[in-house]
């Protein structure tokens, strides 16, 4: 990817994707974060969208540039870009629809064909304020998640519960992996969750831009 | 250049006291080129938009009668409760066993509640507008199987439903502008690339900077103007605007493609500032995303139809045949099966 031009200052600029079936909240999840913004009757996504938001990680500003679309494959082929150098992912399914967590498998499937292999990756059953209609169990999401080595966290974005949590979680693990990369460990069991492997690899695979203090524009 | 009266440049030139002037005593449009050129640079009274926009999206035919017409709407009432009992008649057992029927079905209920629900006609629980919404896509999507539903459709239906306000008449209408931006929706984005691309070919040849701009940056994709180009503007203007913008783009007066030609004048408009900030593809991205609600409806169609004269023959010659929304080249079968997948 190009260089980010922003006039704000950061350390780090990470690219993160939304994906997930139609309905499930990418959306609210990415208004919550970026603008602490929810809206039940916000429109479907059309093309593509970004929003982005620093936080801070140990002493480093991350800024994270967030990616939304459409849930329906259909628009896949001309959005093949939306996963162009991303380093971090959320899986995003409704926990009231159960529908939505077996297509978990599929969309994986599909990032991982389009990423490299450290991506990082949360598994996020989001509306969990609906707990009348709960229709996945926390434990199968769970088993999941720990099957396919990504993160897992339930997320309410209308109560913001946990969303917070989860892209900070996301952004975190992946300043991880490029700090390690960029000090050249390479074996640093601390700088890893538990159960998750990432490989770091030896070429431009964490597409993370890092601003040098002397780049302005 | 001297241009005639602007579009839309002033109410009086909408179409309202004239409307009677246009039909013959038995309902026969007499000049349909000097209606649709009325339309074209006045837009058309509210009130009269029901009739109109029949004739606009071809529904009507131009040289139909009043009778012919009140036949066409009974015989077509009927086609429609046909079509629509097609899957009123799914019962929960077979729906149980017809997996793309559900998935259809959940990708329309999840898209209608969340279609234009500010506006008062969609407004409001158990509003039975968004059931009409809900029914005639279903009904669609088994009138063009192969197609199905895409999101997208829900607002291209909106304004047809709330214009006509009957749900068969709404039908046919949304099946004739499918006819035309049905491609938009193919799984494999052939009539998006399409349009795309003339849409490439048209900045290349009105403004070569910005096309020699975005060639270095790698933004010839134009994957920017997505949105644009696959509802026809609807995000980017208020309801009433977008009302106004499709009238105009369906008299097809001076091009079938006068949508790029809007595309082209918005991008004119900001290609200072796009080059100026030296915006690269994700922040150009996002600039084009933020426009929405802030785009000078009168002024860019005003930019566009003086494009459009002015690319000329050229202009149309960028324009490979067959680009949505004109009609398919080849009349035989519009659309391959899609294999529609909710992811």
């Amino acid at each position: 990817m190009g260089a980010y031009r922003a006039d704000d200052d950061y350390d780090y600029l990470f690219k993160v994707v939304l994906i997930g079936d139609s309905g499930v909240g990418k959306s609210n999840l990415l208004s919550r974060f970026t603008r602490n913004e929810f809206s039940l009757e916000s429109k479907s996504t059309i093309g593509v969208e970004f929003a982005t938001r620093s936080i801070r990680v140990d002493d480093k500003v991350v800024k994270a540039q967030i990616w939304d679309t459409a849930g329906q494959e259909r628009y896949r082929a001309i959005t093949s870009a939306y996963y162009r150098g991303a380093v971090g992912a959320l899986l995003v399914y409704d926990v009231t629809r159960h529908v939505t967590f077996e297509n978990v498998e599929r969309w994986l499937k599909e990032l991982r064909g389009h990423t490299e292999s450290n991506i990082v990756i949360m598994l996020v059953g989001n509306k969990a304020d609906l707990r009348h209609l709960r229709a996945v169990s926390v434990e199968d999401a769970k088993a999941f998640a720990e099957r396919e080595n990504t993160f897992f966290m339930e997320t309410s974005a209308l109560e913001s519960l946990n969303v917070e949590n989860a892209f900070t979680e996301v952004l975190t693990q992946i300043y991880h992996v490029v700090s390690r990369k960029a000090l050249d460990i390479g074996n640093d069991p601390a700088a890893l969750p538990k159960g998750q492997t990432i490989n770091v690899g030896s070429r431009d695979d964490v597409s993370a831009v890092k601003q040098s203090s002397c780049c302005s524009a | 250049m001297t241009l005639e009266p602007p579009p839309l440049s002033g109410f009086s030139f909408k179409l309202y006291v004239q409307w009677a002037t246009f039909l013959d005593s038995e309902g026969r449009v007499m000049d349909s080129n000097a209606l649709r050129k009325r339309i074209f640079y006045g837009g058309v009274e509210h009130k009269l938009r029901r009739e109109v926009w029949a004739f606009l999206l071809g529904y009507y035919a131009y040289d139909s009668t009043y009778a012919e017409r009140e036949y066409l709407r009974s015989i077509r009432k009927s086609e429609y409760e046909t079509l629509k009992h097609q899957w009123q008649s799914i019962s929960p057992e077979q729906a149980k066993r017809f997996t793309k029927f559900r998935e259809r079905k959940g990708l329309i209920d999840k898209d209608v509640v969340r279609t234009d629900r500010s506006l008062a006609f969609y407004d409001g629980d158990d509003n039975s507008n968004v059931y009409l919404l809900r029914d005639i896509l279903l009904t669609y999507s088994f009138y063009n199987f192969d197609l199905g539903y895409c999101q997208g459709m829900s607002d291209l239906l909106s304004p047809i439903l709330f214009v006509i306000d009957d749900e068969s008449e709404s039908f046919w209408c949304f099946v004739q502008l499918m006819e035309r931006l049905g491609p938009n929706f193919n799984r494999d984005q052939n009539g998006m690339h399409s349009q795309l691309f003339a849409l490439s070919k048209l900045v290349e040849l009105l403004d070569s900077p910005l096309h020699n701009y975005f060639k270095q940056n790698d933004c010839l994709n134009y994957f920017f103007c997505f949105r644009w180009v696959l509802i026809q503007f609807k995000r980017e203007f208020e309801y009433e605007e977008t009302m106004r913008l499709w009238e105009v783009l369906w008299t097809h007066y001076l091009s079938e493609h006068l949508h790029l030609y809007v595309c082209v004048a918005v991008l004119k408009r900001y290609r200072n500032k796009i080059m100026g900030e030296q915006m690269d593809f994700d922040t150009l991205l996002k600039f084009i995303n933020e426009l929405s609600g802030h785009i000078d409806l009168d002024a860019i169609l005003r930019d566009a139809e003086a494009l459009c004269i002015c690319a000329g023959e050229n202009g149309a010659a960028s324009i490979p045949p067959g680009t949505p929304p004109s009609l398919p080249v080849d009349s035989g079968l519009f659309y391959s099966s899609q294999d529609d997948e909710v992811l």
